[in-house]
């Protein structure tokens, strides 16, 4: 589901001076002010970061980087596995 | 059930300050999206978020420490209804691909020219070939466009229009499938689709029922008694309808082929309405009118 930016302010509670410095970090990457789900999720990991784990605005980009990186090797990882199990069933 | 001091592992006495950091350190350790497969991490992430702000309520903490209240549903809506990141990035299937996507940590291993190389390789194109997502849309179309069709437009978050021909007939809940008009693939997979929902709002006289369209038609006495032609609207124009001699109130007349589409028919049904004014001629007549004793509309309703 598309999220327009007007909606994706409300719900995630930021203001638009904040979103346009998370967006210029590439913290959050919308398609022409179109927002998902997912960018929404990220924008509440990005806010507990900041406000419930005292992440600066330094260590923040750095979390992410990790975080996404984690997920690329999670996703290699299950492909490996689906792999070999195929494998083993034929 | 553990009290809130137990969840978060501090003493009865811990000051706002010490609350905080327990809060802190153990939110860092089991944040969910720091925590990725770990399914129980949400539960007791949640329950440490709950504990916090609970303990952050100087009234209900007050309250709790004398008694007076237990810590039960200290889970608040919003973290109820959290989602996290996790739960996306897990997906392969977003609306645009993931931009977040990074292979970075294991480039190394794919660049050899082995097994493992070849599934990274396929993957990666599988990901490139993958069909971009669909997207889903509201529209709300008039009773009369709902019954003869329409072409109507959207406006999509990115500002562009979208067509969208109604066909003729189309029922409130019905999707229509515009393909290729969703989101762009990330490689060559082409776009998604369009699926609109369409919902019908209701006519000020007309209702429906599948394929056939429902009219309460107001009519005089003098047209119920005497009969005669009167004009009667339909979903495509009006016509002169036939109304047969003593029809009486509720009896229900049909129009053939003027339903939804040609398919259905149009049933019409008489409602006598009197004068909003006193009519004198009316009720001088009606004062000197001895009906037939057997015209007794409540005979069926003696006690």
């Amino acid at each position: 589901m598309i999220i327009a930016k007007t909606e994706f302010l409300v719900r995630s509670k930021l203001d638009p001076q904040t979103l346009e410095i998370w967006v210029s970090e590439q913290w959050l990457i919308p398609q022409e002010d179109a927002f998902t789900e997912a960018d929404l999720a990220r924008a509440q990991l990005i806010q507990d970061l900041k406000h419930q784990m005292g992440v600066n605005d330094e260590g923040v980009g750095v979390v992410l980087h990790l975080v996404d990186q984690l997920h690329g090797v999670r996703h290699a990882m299950a492909a490996l596995l689906e792999s070999a199990r195929n494998k083993n069933n034929n | 059930m553990k009290s809130p001091y137990e969840i978060l592992g501090v003493a009865k006495t811990a000051s706002a300050d010490d609350i905080r950091k327990a809060y802190r350190a153990l939110a860092k350790k089991l944040h969910p999206d720091l925590n990725p497969g770990d399914k129980k991490a949400e539960e007791r992430f949640k329950e440490i978020a709950g504990a916090n702000d609970f303990l952050s309520d100087n009234t209900k903490r007050a309250k709790f420490d004398a008694g007076e209240i237990d810590a039960a549903g200290t889970e608040t809506q919003a973290s109820r209804e959290r989602q996290y990141y996790r739960d996306h990035a897990q997906t392969q299937q977003q609306p645009r691909g993931n931009p977040y996507a990074n292979q970075s940590a294991y480039e190394d291993f794919a660049s050899e020219d082995d097994l493992f190389a070849q599934i990274f390789r396929r993957q990666a194109e599988q990901t490139r070939n993958a069909k971009g997502a669909d997207v889903q849309y509201r529209m709300t179309v008039e009773f009369l466009e709902a019954v003869a069709g329409a072409s109507k437009r959207i406006t999509m978050p990115s500002g562009a229009t979208l067509n969208v021909n109604i066909p003729a007939g189309i029922q409130e809940g019905q999707t229509l499938r515009l393909k290729g008009k969703g989101q762009p693939s990330t490689g060559s997979g082409g776009a998604g689709d369009a699926l609109v929902t369409i919902s019908v709002s209701p006519h000020k006289f007309f209702t429906r029922v599948g394929d056939d369209i429902f009219l309460e038609l107001p009519v005089t006495i003098k047209e119920a008694i005497m009969g005669g032609a009167v004009k009667v609207p339909t979903a495509s124009g009006s016509v002169m309808l036939n109304i047969p001699k003593n029809s009486n109130a509720g009896s229900t007349l049909r129009l053939k082929g003027k339903g939804v589409a040609g398919k259905g028919d149009q049933f019409i049904k008489l409602k006598i309405i009197l004068p909003t004014k006193p009519d004198p001629a009316l009720d001088e007549f009606l004062s000197k009118w001895n009906p037939d004793p057997s015209y007794d509309p409540r005979k069926e309703m003696q006690p």
